[in-house]
This record gives structure tokens, sequence and C-alpha cells, in this order.
């Protein structure tokens, strides 16, 4: 006699429409979808713009500007594809370029400036300050390339994979990984001229 | 939220492992013990966090929806200049039928019989007894509407130029 299983399968519970569903409600012009849809997302965007670009305002503008090119362009997103892979795709187009803008603005501003050395006690015990932390990165990663930081950003913040990053990006899992590793090396010779007693920690890890 | 014992127990070096990573991302007395494991976590512990816009997400939320409806109210008072389908049918067959028929005429054109060389026609020319009298001719140039021809001049250096323009009037 075959067993019967019986699940308890509770009605009354409200499941939230997956990104997908909301597209195709935003498609035939419900913008109360597409208003859930950019309350879901607006942490992951704009966290990757905050990493990525390194100032609050600027990275809120760059959100809400990949949110009107979303709606601009929902037609033209695929279902097949993981809609966060789209949407990643997009923040970073409109980072980079954002990026690519300001590092020329910034060149011609600041081509007098020179780097301060920092002085630092040999014996001096340093403890890693969380908040420090962020401020080091924003200071050492303007070495990077806009395509370099963007990896860094996604694979050691936002925790994605390699494949991952590769298909935001629409280029092969190598290069992604040759960026990285570039991005790692150009970032640790950085921290060493500016952040010495970072630095240090590093290499007595080594 | 794992402990810092277990944290500091199983922390390998190049760990992705989420639990890992989030008991770094919230404590500070763990993050020098990570680094000592391994540097690159140095940058990985200020990810993760899910970040805020400044203002709040229902502020921004609010600006992106009003931003949307301006553009929405842009797109629908923009001229139409398209139309239905069937007037962009109109349109683009009366555009086919243009450049067809152009390129036709042009086709015509091209293939219609080059004047033949004044050479030729000199020499299948009838020569009539009294008026005309040919002249040798020293060198002959074509082209689509006129030919010119050097014809050495009696006596002298200086030769004469002949020119033949098919679109000239016959009585100039």
């Amino acid at each position: 006699m075959a067993a019967v299983v019986l699940q308890m399968i509770p009605t009354n519970v409200s499941v939230e429409p997956d990104d997908r569903h909301l597209v195709e409600q935003i498609r035939q012009g419900d913008d109360g979808a597409f208003e859930t849809l950019v309350r879901r997302k607006t942490s992951k965007v704009y966290g990757l713009c905050y990493r990525v670009i390194g100032n609050g305002e600027d990275a809120k503008d760059i959100s809400q500007l990949v949110f009107l090119k979303l709606w601009e362009n929902i037609e033209k997103y695929d279902p097949t594809y993981a809609f966060d892979t789209w949407l990643y795709r997009m923040v970073t187009n409109v980072a980079i370029d954002f990026m690519r803008n300001k590092q020329s603005r910034d060149n011609a501003v600041n081509s007098n400036l020179r780097l301060v050395k920092t002085s630092v006690d040999p014996e001096q015990t340093v403890t890693v300050a969380r908040r420090e932390v962020e401020s080091v990165f924003n200071a050492v990663s303007n070495v990077l390339s806009p395509k370099q930081k963007t990896i860094f950003v996604m694979s050691e913040m936002e925790d994605l994979r390699s494949s991952e990053i590769a298909k935001i990006l629409g280029c092969r899992e190598s290069t992604v990984r040759n960026h990285l590793f570039n991005a790692r090396k150009l970032m640790q010779t950085q921290l060493k001229r500016r952040f010495p007693e970072y630095a240090r920690l590093w290499e007595e890890s080594r | 939220m794992m402990t810092c014992r277990q944290f500091r127990a199983t922390l390998q070096p190049g760990t992705t492992d989420a639990a890992l990573l989030e008991h770094l991302r919230h404590c500070d007395a763990c993050l020098d013990f990570a680094m000592g494991i391994d540097p690159d976590l140095f940058f990985r512990s200020i990810g993760g966090e899910e970040l805020v816009p400044p203002g709040g997400v229902d502020a921004f939320v609010g600006d992106v929806m009003s931003q949307v409806r301006v553009r929405s109210a842009e797109t629908s008072l923009a001229p139409r200049h398209a139309g239905s389908v069937w007037r962009r049918l109109a349109i683009a067959a009366t555009i086919v039928a243009g450049v067809t028929g152009t390129s036709l005429v042009y086709r015509l054109e091209r293939s219609a019989p080059a004047p033949r060389p004044v050479a030729q026609t000199l020499l299948r020319a009838k020569p009539h007894p009294a008026a005309l009298a040919t002249k040798s001719f020293v060198e002959t140039y074509s082209s689509h509407n006129a030919t010119i021809v050097e014809v050495p001049n009696d006596g002298s250096d200086a030769k004469v130029v002949m020119i033949f323009d098919d679109t000239l009037p016959a009585d100039l």
C-alpha cells in the first residue's frame, strides 16, 4: 500500500512576486510593480555604486540614473537570464562611465597635489579600526582603473564569483581573474606607500 | 551569527564562506586575527553590509518614481511622428518605390548606347561629293557628351581642335 504523505500548505501566506514576474507587470504598464522592484533592489544597487564610486551623494545619483535606465529599457530584458545579472550590468556600465569622466576631471584638478607621507613608529601596535578600512580603501583604490575597481568590489565586497562577474561584464572568467590579480597587487603597493601601518600587518602575515 | 571562538577555529585563508565573512564584517575583535590568517580579508571586511542611500529608502524610491512620472508625461506629450503601423508601412513602401524607380532610371540611362567615337562615325559616313571633305585626324578623346579631335592644320604646326557635342543644337 502506497504511503500518502500529506503536507500542510499555508493558504494565507502572501508570496512576493519574483523579479521576472514584476518585470512582466511593468511591461504591461504597472507602475506599482516598478516601485516594488525599485524598493527591492535599492540596497543592492546603491551598495555597489557606493563601493565603486566612494561617495554617498554621487552613488545616490548614479543609482537613480540606473533605475531610470531600467525603466526605459525594460522591454530589452530577456527573462531567460537572471534579472540581477542584467541589473548589475546596467549598474557597472553607468558607474564605470561616471568614474571615467570623474577621473579625467580629477586629473585636471589634482595634478598638483602630492601624496602626504605618513610617519609610522615601527614599534607602534596597530589595531585595525573597521571605519578606517573604508577610508583606506577609498584612498588606495584610486589607483585602479574603473573596470578593475568594479571587479574588485564585486568580488571582494559583493561576494560574487568570477563566473558571475564575467557574465555581468560580458567577458571571460580568465579576464576577471586577471583584473582581480592586478587590482590586488596595485592596492598592496599603494597600501605600502600610503598606509605603511596596515601594510605591515600584511607583511607580517605573509 | 557564529561566535568568535568558532570563527577563529574555522577560518582558512581565501575563505568565501558566507557565515565566516558575515562574522568578519561585524566583529572588530576578529578583524586583526583574520588579517593574520589572510591579509586579503582586509578589504573584504567592509563588504556585504546592506547600504541605505542618504535620506532613506522611502525618499529614494519616491525620487525615482517622480522622475519616472515626469519621463512618462514627456513621452506621452511628445509628437507622434511615426503614427500607426499602416502609416509606417505606407511611408516605407513610398521610400522603397522611390529608390527602386530612381535606380531603374539610372540603369536604363547607363545601358543606353554610348555615342560612337568620331573616328568610326567618320569612316562609316557616306562621302558627300561636294560639301564635305574629311580631314585626317591625329588623336580623339571620347567622353559621355563630347568628342575632341585633333586635326593637323595645313602648312603650320598649329592644330585645329574640333568638338562634337551631341547635346548642342544642330544649327549652332
